[in-house]
């Protein structure tokens, strides 16, 4: 369900479900510790999100900062940027647009 | 349509059947594609509160959802058959960075249905809870309505 693309300080994790929720949320919970320096979330597959994926995101966001490491999003629906952004998520992961991103790799 | 009910065992597994009907039913209602995927997350925190809060996760107790049509308003009845002491507490904000030191993600799911649907009312009795939410069918998007001064 996820695939790690690691780039030595940048790693882009690719969620390969279309749907985060109580299920699913745990499989991105056991990524937690294995961040790196800038951590992309790339949301492209995924169709929905619900509190409890929201809560299974925090819980790698709150393990990597505890590591010092920045997480961000990208492939972010319009849907699911107004649900980041009404529980204020996107201030503790960002949205990148995918040419920041391209830029981050290159 | 008038009215659909589906009944659930309370296992979170078919709270993903419940939110595929949701999106079926929206659509038939004439919702917009966003409007569609606010009732689908409303209706999917509800459900999952139902299972988790009211049910306690006992598969043999059922959660019961009804869509069915007032007037100008679709409405969604969530029923389990549980008793608890007080109605979930309701977040009044989003996360800050304090609740994220503290790892306290409580009351996202309310946070998130009060956001996204019209009206809210939770009642009680002897046979279980109620959790019912209202969606006007020809209001805009809720975005556009809530950049509305």
């Amino acid at each position: 369900m996820i695939q790690m693309e690691d780039r030595g300080n940048v790693a882009v994790i690719h969620i390969r479900t279309p749907s985060i929720d109580a299920l699913s949320a745990r499989e991105i919970e056991e990524y937690c510790g294995r961040s790196r320096k800038t951590t992309v979330l790339d949301f492209a597959e995924v169709a929905f999100i619900n509190s409890a994926g929201i809560s299974g995101l925090l819980k790698f966001i709150v393990a990597a900062r505890k590591r010092g490491h920045l997480v961000y999003a990208v492939n972010v629906s319009p849907h699911h940027r107004k649900i980041f952004k009404m529980v204020e998520l996107s201030r503790f992961m960002p949205i990148l647009e995918p040419h920041e991103l391209a830029q981050l790799l290159s | 349509m008038n009215r659909v009910e589906i009944r659930i065992p309370s296992d979170l597994v078919f709270e993903r059947v419940v939110r595929a009907a949701t999106q079926e039913i929206g659509r038939q209602m004439g919702f917009s594609e966003e409007r569609v995927a606010d009732l689908t997350l409303a209706v999917s925190e509800a459900v999952a509160n139902a299972i988790e809060h009211g049910n306690r996760f006992q598969r043999e107790v059922h959660v019961g959802i009804v869509f069915s049509l007032e007037a100008d308003q679709m409405v969604v009845r969530v029923i389990d058959q549980g008793r608890p002491d007080r109605p979930l507490e309701v977040r009044r904000q989003g996360l800050t960075e304090e609740a994220l030191q503290q790892g306290d993600f409580r009351g996202l799911g309310l946070f998130l249905i009060h956001q996204l649907v019209d009206r809210v009312e939770f009642s009680t009795s002897e046979e279980g809870n109620t959790f019912t939410m209202w969606l006007h069918i020809n209001a805009p998007d809720e975005q556009a309505r809530r950049q509305t001064p």
